[in-house]
């Protein structure tokens, strides 16, 4: 069976992304472009003699690359020369849209134009000729809905028959000058590398060159000689007054708009779109804001409020049925001490990490993808931009860090609505300053001991003061590490549209599977290590023999100056790498204060099963009522945790008001989690963003702890 | 005048972007180029970016960015 490659391409905010999703149905695969972490789909599908294989390049406004996306998408089309091109063009917004279908027509391979969203466009009174449209292109047109699944068998018809036919765009016509040039840069092409076929040379690859492409030529292995270029260059700015990429720009556009004069007959009068309306509300200079809180503060209650009662069932379900199951089963096969804690505690421990995390990542890229499919995060942005800017990130960057409050490992993965690579790695680096769920136990247990009468004084203190750093760290990076390199900020504010459950679905699995595949394997090893900290030398008889005990002994002393020296808040930190929550129970394990409780060890899998089905009946009950009950957050309402209760008193005697303080903010900034760490790694494909954090995360903790417990002994 | 200079309701033509490289291209690749109408639609309330209408779709830009833009205000 024949194959043909078919690379889809469009604008941003095209539908792309749903038409690729209703073509490949189930048979959607997804991977990553080699060595970035930008999304590749690809779908094999069969359709009459063929197999068509769709390749879906990232969305690009043009083939002149301005983010990595775009970049790739370049790349693509540049050098791995697909049988076709389907191009989804947006039928409500034709002329820009155009301007990318003239530079694709550059390429001279088989194009095919998806014209999505037909429906608005009629909505809207517009009138395209659409045989006009192909005879002018001398490509085929199809009026498509993806989100209704209209017209996709058209397309596939079209995209076999321009292969079969094997129709090359019309070969527009630059003006006599550039054409001229062209010519010439092509003889000096074929000159220089006789190894080259003419048909590899197409128009878009002379225009490349002309344009200064120097990446791409590079990339192409081709050689030219760069003295005659820049004469053809001067030579155009001599006779059009104009430098060749304005006048290139203004040769295509003038292209694009030409045909949509002829194609396109619009209303004379136009309506008032809803987007403009919704946006009359959304973006008002005195509700543009309020409006936009109510909105964050409703996404950040549905998703952890939701999500959180889910990562405690699965938490209960794999520590407590689970373990159980296993330990009777290592048991019955007779398995020594040590390979039976090192599986429990090790490995299945390490799952019940990975998979707790489901909920809360898979409920965050479900409403992040809601917010960016349906147009409100480009508003988002446009109102957020003035606050987030002064401190190096732009406006986007505030919904990950938001979310950060919950957790910061979903928030790693926000940061894909991010297109700057830079903004994007600035963001992820702050996200730990806010203090996540998981710190929060960790303030409950000393505030209830310390500070019972000034909790919220001190809870709030702790959250402001992680915003304050995030800020005068984001401020010093922007100021010292990128000085002056604020990237633009040209956005398109797409109008609001219904994103379909498909799309939502498709894409949180894929962030999902992501984190599952990237970040698993990487937790499991992690949580193995943390294991033998703990346990070895094999059994210590008392948590000051393990090593993670000796370590921290030995790093104690370099706390001495923050008001807890002692091995045992030493090694509570080191634990709490793992998750700052872990911090108490590691301090709760060495001052002895847990008594193990004896489970049963009958098994009655018919019994567990029931158990565990009325505890998720119960979890989703509860998630429920965290929705409705109250106002607050409760993911954010402090909760003595239960295992920890005996260690309360003991902390007086280990402790000052004072050092508890400083301990808390060392808590708060301190190395972040290693989830967050393989979840950057996963995202960038380096460890060194991690471990830039860990080193200076730890070093503002270390300074601002010094600071509140030196000031602090001055004053009393 | 620049079109940083211009209050929401403005219609102006551009007359042209005084600035170089990647940026200017992508200003005008996204349409906005010499003799191009355009229309101040809003200010984010914060009193930055600005949306204006071109070419039919909505854009935002930051100020310090429609600085680069020489517009010649016909309303």
């Amino acid at each position: 069976m024949k194959e043909i490659k078919v690379a889809v391409v469009g604008n941003p905010n095209t539908g792309k992304s749903t038409l690729i999703n209703a073509i490949a149905k189930a048979k959607l695969q997804v991977g990553n472009w080699p060595g970035v972490t930008v999304e590749k789909k690809e779908a094999h599908l069969k359709s009459g003699d063929f197999t068509l294989v769709f390749v879906d390049l990232p969305g690009a406004y043009s083939l002149s690359p301005f983010s990595l996306e775009e970049k790739i998408t370049r790349d693509y089309l540049f050098m791995e020369k697909p049988d076709v091109i389907l191009c989804v063009v947006d039928s409500t917004n034709l002329e820009r849209n155009l301007y990318f279908v003239v530079q694709l027509m550059e390429l001279e391979i088989p194009l095919v134009l998806a014209l999505n969203i037909f429906d608005e466009a009629k909505k809207l009174g517009y009138k395209i000729d659409l045989s006009l449209l192909e005879k002018l292109l001398g490509v085929r047109a199809i009026p498509t809905v993806a989100i209704r699944e209209e017209g996709l068998e058209d397309l596939k018809k079209a995209i076999i028959e321009v292969y079969l036919e094997k129709r090359v765009p019309h070969k527009l016509s630059y003006g006599e000058d550039l054409e001229e040039i062209l010519e010439m840069v092509r003889f000096q092409l074929l000159t220089l590398n006789p190894e080259v076929e003419v048909s590899k040379l197409s128009k878009g690859v002379l225009l490349k060159l002309l344009e200064g492409d120097q990446e791409l030529f590079f990339k192409l292995n081709l050689r030219y000689h760069l003295d005659e270029i820049r004469k053809y260059l001067e030579h155009i700015e001599r006779v059009h007054g104009e430098d060749i990429e304005t006048y290139l720009t203004d040769m295509r556009y003038g292209l694009a708009t030409g045909v949509v004069k002829r194609v396109l007959d619009k209303p004379e009068i136009r309506k008032i779109t809803l987007t403009e309306r919704i946006d009359h509300l959304f973006l008002n200079r005195y509700l543009g804001i309020p409006i936009f809180l109510l909105m964050m503060w409703l996404l950040f209650k549905i998703a952890f409020d939701i999500a959180n009662p889910y990562v405690d069932f699965v938490d209960e379900t794999i520590n407590g049925p689970v373990m159980k199951w296993a330990r009777v089963g290592l048991e019955f096969l007779g398995s020594p001490e040590w390979f039976s804690s090192l599986l429990l505690d090790g490995v299945i421990g390490g799952v019940g990490i990975v998979v707790s995390f489901f909920p809360v990542i898979g409920m965050i890229m479900f409403l992040v993808t809601l917010l960016e499919s349906s147009g409100y995060m480009a508003r988002a942005a446009f109102l957020m931009d003035r606050v987030m800017r002064s401190f190096g990130v732009q406006g986007k960057s505030f919904i990950p860090m938001l979310l950060g409050f919950g957790c910061n490992v979903p928030s790693v993965y926000a940061t894909r609505v991010l297109e700057q690579e830079k903004e994007r790695k600035l963001t992820m680096f702050l996200v730990p300053f806010m203090s996540c769920g998981a710190r929060l136990p960790v303030y409950v247990v000393f505030i209830s001991v310390f500070f019972p009468k000034a909790s919220g004084t001190i809870l709030f203190f702790l959250y402001a003061l992680g915003i304050v750093v995030a800020i005068l760290v984001g401020i010093v990076f922007h100021r010292v590490m990128y000085r002056g390199a604020s990237s633009p900020f040209i956005m398109e504010l797409p109008p609001y549209r219904l994103p379909t459950l498909r799309d939502l679905r498709v894409h949180t699995w894929i962030k999902l599977r992501h984190f599952v595949i990237k970040a698993g394997t990487w937790i499991l090893a992690i949580n193995l290590v943390i294991w033998i900290l703990l346990n070895l030398p094999w059994k210590p008889e008392k948590p000051e023999e393990s090593y993670l005990g000796k370590f921290g002994a030995l790093i104690s002393p370099v706390f001495k100056p923050l008001g807890f020296g002692d091995w045992a808040s030493a090694a509570s930190l080191l634990a709490g790498s793992l998750a700052k929550e872990v911090v108490v129970s590691t301090m709760a394990q060495i001052y002895g204060s847990e008594t193990e409780s004896q489970e049963e060890k009958t098994l009655n899998i018919k019994e567990d099963l029931k158990e565990i089905a009325l505890n998720f009946l119960k979890k989703t009950k509860e998630a429920l009522n965290n929705l409705s009950s109250t106002f607050g957050i409760a993911t954010l309402t402090p909760k003595e945790p239960e295992e920890v209760k005996s260690l309360l008193p003991r902390l007086k005697n280990h402790f000052t008001p004072l050092s508890a303080l400083s301990f808390m903010v060392f808590v708060l900034l301190y190395w972040p989690c290693f989830v967050y760490g393989i979840a950057t790694k996963a995202e960038i494909g380096t460890f060194r963003l991690y471990l830039q954090a860990i080193l200076l995360h730890t070093l503002v903790a270390y300074a601002f702890s010094l600071l509140i417990y030196q000031i602090g002994r001055f004053i009393m | 005048m620049r079109l940083s200079e211009l209050k929401p309701g403005a219609i102006a033509r551009i007359v042209a972007i005084s600035s170089t490289g990647s940026f200017k291209k992508r200003l005008q690749e996204m349409g906005a180029l010499p003799g191009e109408i355009i229309r101040v639609e809003k200010t984010a309330p914060l009193g930055d970016p600005i949306e204006i209408t071109i070419k039919g779709y909505s854009l935002s830009l930051r100020k310090s960015e429609a600085e680069a833009i020489v517009v010649e205000v016909l309303k």
